[in-house]
């Protein structure tokens, strides 16, 4: 299967999961932003949960089918269409050769993923197919998505990819009536980022620590894959110190020297010396990653403990759901 | 010998759902970066099923696990946070024995000095009241520890700066510094692996590359190596870059 990238929009590139295993070497994690949107790409097409995506920000992109092709795509940031016609998402789509796609701006989001039955084919580059750019590491060729790119998809589908694929091949675009349970993943409320305190949390003072769980946070315009400034009530120390850089990871919330908040996303740097405030929780991380500049958020504290029963509770949960998909086709 | 466990516990605390950090002091000292680098190797000569990535840094050992596998597996304890922590006291309790066996790598980095390569080694030279060979010799002439790799790919904030070379970093930063340039920041001196905005005072440049994802280990030094610069000329610069 095979695609051509005719435009290639804001910011395109091939993730997957990320790059764990090189931290020590200051390697930064990268891979979707939106994790959660990029393995239910792949669960709608019975691909393994970190099989390569495309990430797409916001809409903008072209690409055209080189073969007949079976696509998924998830995420908030665009709708995939066909002649002005949109098409449904989170569920497994067969094109055929020969056929323009793009995608059309969703305002409610930032990103969208699109997976392809058995994964795009990038070479796996320290463990990982996530581009990661400042290091031209990963991806296709170590940089974003550029116009007439190619792309192939990964031969060897799974017995369930195998069995939608034959499902839904024929010579007209065609999907299934059911699609994944993307909602349930989520919170009801996509603007209350679940946050646990951080280390140096009580090195602010208390209206600073009262303002972090009371204000509006703003999302601002300087965001990236690296981190998100957050425009709001600044924070005031208490305790001067000046911290020794140390392990951070995306989810946290530092604070600079100005007193503004900056929250860690997926290429950021392994090591960090601003004083850690906050770590979002790793199921909201994914509403992170879909909000666009001049969003607001609030900040709702919760446990370590519940956080980390939260982060099991969605493995399993996505454990489940690959096996329903599974059991239904194979 | 260093005293390491002095039978206190460990401070250990959670950054995420699937890391804790282990801090082993407050400031930047040798034997607690000793004691880091020490219970980094011994933690990955017997690490527990489900670890993925050890993060040293200048007084935290930072430890990322999987918490799928760790609530699956037999360690003691309740939540996957209370496993790792008790892993890591109980290893602690044996590690006065095992620090003594550490011994650091010794790396050798050449590097060409002043013009082209070293654009601030002037700077370095005036602000200290010295000439550029002086810096050189200096700076050559020391042998560092590499405190912590961060920042991006295979950077080694490197301490054992001779104290009449600490320079403060550039009020503006460069907006691009080369792959392989050699700095000086306060009290540490470091390498560029990537061409990157930096802010340190750059006096040289090494024709090694300090990363290379092709290579396994990608990075070229690691917490805890002590590093030696050996001057070399803008031929041998150039002969060692054709290979």
């Amino acid at each position: 299967m095979k695609i051509v990238i005719k435009k290639a929009g804001l910011l395109t590139s091939v993730q997957d999961l990320g790059r764990m295993n090189y931290l020590s070497q200051a390697v930064p994690l990268s891979g979707a932003m939106d994790s959660l949107s990029a393995q239910m790409a792949n669960i709608a097409l019975g691909n393994d949960a970190n099989g390569a995506v495309i990430e797409f920000t916001k809409g903008g992109a072209v690409f055209a089918t080189k073969s007949d092709v079976l696509l998924a795509l998830s995420g908030d940031g665009a709708y995939l269409c066909i002649n002005e016609h949109r098409l449904p998402s989170d569920r497994p789509i067969f094109i055929p050769a020969e056929t323009e796609l793009y995608l059309e701006n969703n305002r409610s989001g930032s990103r969208s993923y699109l997976a392809v039955a058995g994964g795009w084919d990038v070479p796996i580059a320290l463990g990982s197919r996530s581009t990661y750019i400042p290091a031209k590491i990963g991806g296709l060729l170590g940089r974003c998505l550029v116009e007439n790119d190619q792309l192939n998809n990964i031969d060897d589908l799974n017995p369930a990819a195998s069995a939608i694929w034959r499902s839904l091949q024929g010579d007209k675009t065609n999907y299934p009536n059911w699609k994944i349970a993307h909602d349930l993943f989520l919170p009801a409320d996509r603007r209350t980022i679940r946050v646990m305190q951080a280390q140096e949390f009580n090195w602010f003072d208390e209206p600073s620590k009262a303002a972090f769980f009371s204000k509006t946070y703003v999302t601002g315009h300087n965001s990236n894959r690296m981190g998100y400034h957050l425009d709001g009530a600044p924070m005031t120390r208490v305790v001067e110190d000046e911290l020794l850089s140390t392990a951070v990871t995306p989810g946290t919330i530092q604070v600079s020297n100005n007193g503004g908040l900056i929250l860690l996303m997926a290429d950021c740097q392994t090591t960090g010396g601003y004083p850690r405030i906050a770590q979002v929780v790793s199921v909201d991380l994914p509403l992170c990653a879909q909000l666009n500049p001049g969003d607001n958020i609030r900040f709702k504290k919760i446990s370590w403990k519940d956080a980390e029963k939260l982060y099991l509770q969605f493995k399993h949960d996505l454990r489940k759901l690959e096996l329903a998909i599974a059991e239904k086709y194979v | 010998m260093i005293n390491i466990a002095d039978n206190r516990d460990l401070t250990i605390y959670p950054i995420s759902e699937g890391a804790v950090s282990v801090e082993f002091g407050e400031a930047i000292d040798e034997s607690v970066m000793q004691q880091v680098n020490g219970f980094n190797k011994l933690l990955n000569e017997i690490p527990f099923p489900g670890m993925r990535q050890t993060v040293p840094a200048y007084t935290t050992l930072s430890v990322f696990y999987d918490p799928l596998v760790l609530i699956e597996g037999t360690l003691p304890g309740i939540t996957c946070y209370e496993k790792v922590c008790r892993y890591l006291q109980q290893l602690m309790k044996g590690y006065e024995l095992s620090i003594a066996t550490v011994e650091d790598d010794l790396v050798n980095v050449p590097v060409c000095y002043g013009h082209p390569f070293g654009p601030d080694l002037d700077y370095v030279a005036v602000y200290h009241k010295l000439t550029a060979d002086e810096v050189i010799r200096l700076h050559s002439s020391a042998v560092y520890k590499v405190y912590m790799i961060g920042f991006i790919p295979g950077f080694a904030y490197m301490g054992g700066l001779a104290a009449a070379l600490e320079t403060p970093r550039k009020a503006t930063p460069a907006k691009a510094v080369p792959a392989g340039a050699v700095g000086i920041a306060g009290k540490q001196t470091g390498i560029y692996p990537l061409e990157t905005p930096g802010g340190w005072q750059i006096i040289g440049q090494t024709p090694v590359q300090l990363f290379n994802a092709e290579r396994q280990p990608p990075a070229l030094l690691k917490a805890g190596d002590r590093v030696k610069f050996e001057p070399i000329s803008l031929a041998d610069f150039k002969k060692y870059r054709k290979g």
